[in-house]
């Protein structure tokens, strides 16, 4: 444990966090690099570097106008999705419990669904997400709240309601014109292609104006894994703690999900690596949103690569991902 | 008077476990509340934690409503250990500890020197120094119930509640943690524990409680209160009292 000190403020941080932070940020870096350069045409890493220095290359359009603004993007996606699912499983103290599980994404898929069939313009498309996402976590939370977000009652809550709101978005599609439906359909897997500045403008505003409650959050957190009555004794209120850090990991994830679709599973399974590798008892959230990134930033770069010049979805590579480590959790899980 | 319960009265659900009790805890002692199972004792001391709101009536810390105090500023003057804690996986015994000094901070003000000072004294005073680096969960019964003893300590509230705190432990660190808590009387504190064993609430006590049914049946020191229409009275069973060899206080025999 070391404590950094400001004037009168002062924040507790662990060595094994700052040090795998560390080294998350630099694999970030070489990941970005070469999901700039990787592709065709190829561009050198050298070049790469050339180019975003401003000194005027023949790839400037291809690293600064096409694959720079996705690879960004792709790293806002990640720290928002991994920082989201890291503090909606700390609440609910179950490694299951993500966005895209207890049915946030589920939400702003069935509203940007609607959205999309129903012909609206499409800059209605992410505000209903956003909105969907924010209607269908308020459903849960209330659901949830009768037992005071009690960590199990929470989590079935979500999954019920994801299913119920799926199976509402498979109505919806399937009764629309087809052509419709198939946009619906490519929202909802979500994907960076074609997406760059202006979603990244908006999730990097979301993370900022957010910035004093995650520091809050960060804090809050220490007490998330005792019990109610150990908390309570500790002057604290567990279920206010609880609905605010629910609260902000929803906002997250419903504001990413509406910008660029259902990136799924990595909110799942970013917090929970980030857990491992710093060794702590809760997902911390500076880490989670880093791998959160290099997950999306990879995803992408892998789904740009693989069938060339077919271009997968960061979402499917990512729910690719997500499957086989969702049953290696449940085997753990049995040993 | 440390604590005050006026005309109190608690319950789960539908269901009321006392009401209209009234009762005393002496500042700077040792009490100890004794009783058959599910005579109310755990949701008197969980009410007088404030962790369950009363129904009706008002506790009073040191003479203040402690409804009317913010919840932090109550966790500076009073800590309680509920009776079995959910131990956080993989967390240390100082970073378990160092959660007790939450009350004396902020978010803005995550550690201060005072903190580390308190951490430090607190596990050396619980007996769990030796251990601070070992995760909580990889201890035993006895060390583990020290650990919470110390996240106490280091919460420095002057009186603390504990919810059965010998409950799973062996004779040995049943001992251990009765002395502990005696310690932290003779050092100035108020200590309020509910115990199952009549004979050791009435060796350690300064202040006894006798419940049944929701109320309160004796309260004194315990050389006045325990007597064998007592036990006849609060357990049901027939039995001597005779003066315990080593402490001369109530030594309670069953027929």
């Amino acid at each position: 444990m070391t404590v950094l000190r400001l004037g009168g403020a002062s924040l507790v941080v662990r060595q094994r966090a700052v040090a795998v932070s560390l080294v998350l940020l630099v694999l970030l870096a070489v990941a970005l690099v070469l999901a700039v350069s990787l592709g065709k045409p190829y561009v050198a890493p050298g070049d790469v570097l050339r180019s975003l220095s401003g000194a005027g290359t023949p790839y400037d359009v291809v690293v600064q106008r096409l694959r720079l603004p996705r690879a960004v993007l792709a790293v806002a996606v990640g720290v928002l999705f991994g920082v989201a699912g890291a503090l909606i499983q700390s609440v609910a103290r179950n490694s299951l419990a993500s966005p895209d599980i207890i049915g946030i994404t589920q939400g702003a898929g069935l509203a940007a669904t609607v959205a999309l069939t129903s012909g609206a313009a499409a800059a209605v498309i992410a505000p209903s997400a956003l909105a969907g996402g924010l209607l269908a976590a308020a459903m849960v939370l209330a659901l949830g709240a009768r037992h005071g977000l009690a960590a199990k009652r929470f989590v079935l809550a979500g999954v019920a309601v994801a299913i119920a709101l799926r199976a509402l978005t498979e109505i919806v599609m399937l009764t629309a014109e087809p052509i419709d439906g198939q946009r619906a359909h490519i929202w909802l897997v979500g994907t960076l292609a074609g997406r760059g500045w202006t979603e990244t403008l908006w999730l990097s505003g979301t993370l900022v104006v957010l910035l004093p409650v995650l520091f809050w959050a960060g804090w809050a957190l220490r007490t998330s894994a005792l019990d109610d009555d150990t908390a309570r004794g500790l002057g604290t209120r567990p279920v206010a703690r609880r609905v605010g850090l629910a609260a902000a990991g929803v906002l997250l994830a419903a504001m990413v999900t509406a910008q660029v679709g259902a990136v799924d599973f990595v909110a799942l399974v970013a917090p929970q690596v980030a857990r491992r590798l710093v060794r702590a008892e809760r997902p911390p959230l500076v880490a989670a949103g880093l791998t959160g990134a290099l997950l999306v930033v990879l995803a992408d770069l892998v789904g740009r690569l693989v069938f060339a010049p077919t271009q997968l979805p960061a979402g499917v590579v990512t729910a690719a991902i997500g499957g086989p480590y969702l049953l290696f959790l449940l085997v753990r899980r049995k040993q | 008077m440390k604590l005050t319960a006026q005309d109190l009265a608690a319950g789960y659900h539908d269901r009321a476990v006392f009401e209209g009790l009234d009762l005393e805890l002496p500042d700077g002692a040792f009490t100890v509340i004794v009783g058959p199972n599910a005579c109310g004792k755990s949701t008197l001391l969980r009410t007088l934690a404030r962790l369950l709101p009363a129904r009706q009536g008002t506790v009073l810390l040191d003479g203040s409503d402690i409804t009317s105090l913010p919840t932090r500023e109550v966790a500076r003057r009073l800590g309680v250990l509920p009776q079995s804690p959910l131990v956080p996986e993989g967390v240390t015994v100082s970073d378990l500890v160092g959660r007790g000094r939450q009350p004396h901070q902020r978010w803005w003000q995550q550690w201060s020197p005072e903190d580390t000072v308190a951490v430090a004294s607190a596990m050396e005073q619980a007996g769990v120094a030796s251990l601070a680096d070992r995760p909580v969960d990889q201890l035993s019964g006895g060390q583990r119930q020290r650990v919470w003893i110390a996240m106490a300590l280091a919460q420095r509230t002057g009186t603390l509640l504990l919810d059965e705190p010998t409950t799973f432990l062996d004779l040995a660190h049943q001992v251990e943690v009765l002395n502990l808590l005696r310690g932290m009387r003779d050092g100035g504190s108020t200590v309020v524990a509910v115990l199952h064993d009549l004979n050791q609430a009435a060796r350690y006590a300064d202040h006894l409680v006798a419940m049944r049914d929701g109320t309160v049946v004796a309260a004194g020191p315990p050389r006045e209160v325990v007597t064998v229409d007592l036990v006849r009275d609060v357990f049901g069973l027939d039995s001597v009292v005779v003066p315990c060899p080593v402490s001369s206080a109530p030594l309670v025999l069953h027929i």
